[in-house]
């Protein structure tokens, strides 16, 4: 699969600036449907690329392939492409959560371990309530899970818009980091403690964090 | 093309099979076969009907290499596409008459 990507990388570049951009578009568009087979999709993206090449040949324009509305043509042909969840979207999926759980984990673990041992800030052994605990990491990961979806829509939606891509990419970033810390930060605040309590040393959720981090390493060498 | 009825879409669809079922096609030669036909539709229509076409196992699209040295998709009828392409036929022969009938006569 990763030749035709490869091909379509090289083939691209054949394309003047124009047809370029609107082609782009419309691969970033139908790539980002991300629940389609993913052979089908790059297959359609390769006979689109060099039905445009041959009409770019000819001197015609990229309106006789897309119609003057290509989004309109790109989510025609979304909508014909076969469902499938590639398993390589599977394995990325639980390569976000273990990268999230890891990072949060490990972070807030470390931050606790050097206040509580360092500097005397904190107790050096802390209280869980297993509920609380539970609760709170499946909302965190609930909220990745919707904030990813929504990201994909957003660049979807801003596909074949002539606004800068970077301002754009920029922004769904900052929702990107932003966003997961509200959520945590507010479970913290409301979140009642319930569910029977352990108490464990603070470097535990440090430890913790580091097996869910090699776990998403694991996951990526697959990828 | 793509705001035009249902209708049209399946003549479109009709008149894919029968041009798959005479030779292997790949995407752009089936976009020039039409026009030559004198089906003036716009080019880009016949890939989502592709897509659906495969979708629904009429035809089958393979990545091979060309004669000419890059890769494309060849489409081939499949058995169920054969049965299509003649229910498509008998059902169009069957219309085709008293809708011409009807048409001019009320022309006149």
């Amino acid at each position: 699969m990763n030749t035709l990507v490869d091909e379509n990388n090289e083939k691209r570049e054949q394309l003047n600036v124009e047809n370029k951009k609107v082609y782009e578009d419309m691969l970033v568009y139908v790539r980002l449907s991300f629940d389609k087979s993913e052979a089908e999709t790059e297959e359609v993206l390769m006979e689109l690329l060099d039905h445009l090449l041959i009409l770019q040949e000819e001197g015609r324009d990229s309106r006789e392939l897309f119609g003057s509305d290509p989004k309109q043509y790109a989510r025609e042909i979304v909508g014909e492409l076969p469902q499938a969840l590639p398993k390589k979207v599977r394995a990325l999926f639980m390569m976000g959560i273990c990268y999230f759980l890891g990072f949060y984990l490990f972070t807030s673990g470390l931050i606790q371990t050097i206040l509580a041992y360092g500097f005397h800030h904190l107790e050096q052994t802390k209280t869980y309530s297993l509920g609380t605990t539970i609760v709170g990491l499946i909302m965190g990961v609930a909220a990745l899970a919707i904030l990813a979806y929504s990201v994909f829509r957003y660049i979807q939606w801003s596909c074949f818009r002539h606004t800068s891509k970077i301002k754009e990419y920029i922004l769904s970033g900052l929702m990107f980091a932003v966003f997961p810390g509200v959520i945590v930060l507010a479970m913290y605040l409301w979140l009642p403690s319930f569910g029977p309590t352990v108490v464990l040393p603070v470097y535990w959720m440090g430890i913790v964090g580091v097996v869910f981090l090699i776990m998403a390493k694991l996951l990526g060498r697959k990828i | 093309m793509n705001e035009r009825s249902q209708l049209l879409k399946g003549i479109l669809e009709g008149c894919i099979l029968a041009i798959i079922s005479r030779e292997t096609v790949y995407g752009y030669e089936l976009a020039v076969k039409l026009q030559q036909q004198g089906i003036d539709v716009k080019e880009g229509s016949i890939y989502p009907l592709l897509l659906r076409l495969q979708k629904e196992k009429l035809i089958h699209g393979e990545m091979r290499a060309s004669d000419s040295g890059p890769n494309r998709k060849y489409y081939t009828l499949t058995s169920a596409g054969e049965a299509s392409l003649e229910a498509f036929r008998q059902n169009w022969n069957s219309l085709k008459s008293p809708v011409d009938q009807l048409l001019d006569r009320g022309g006149s």
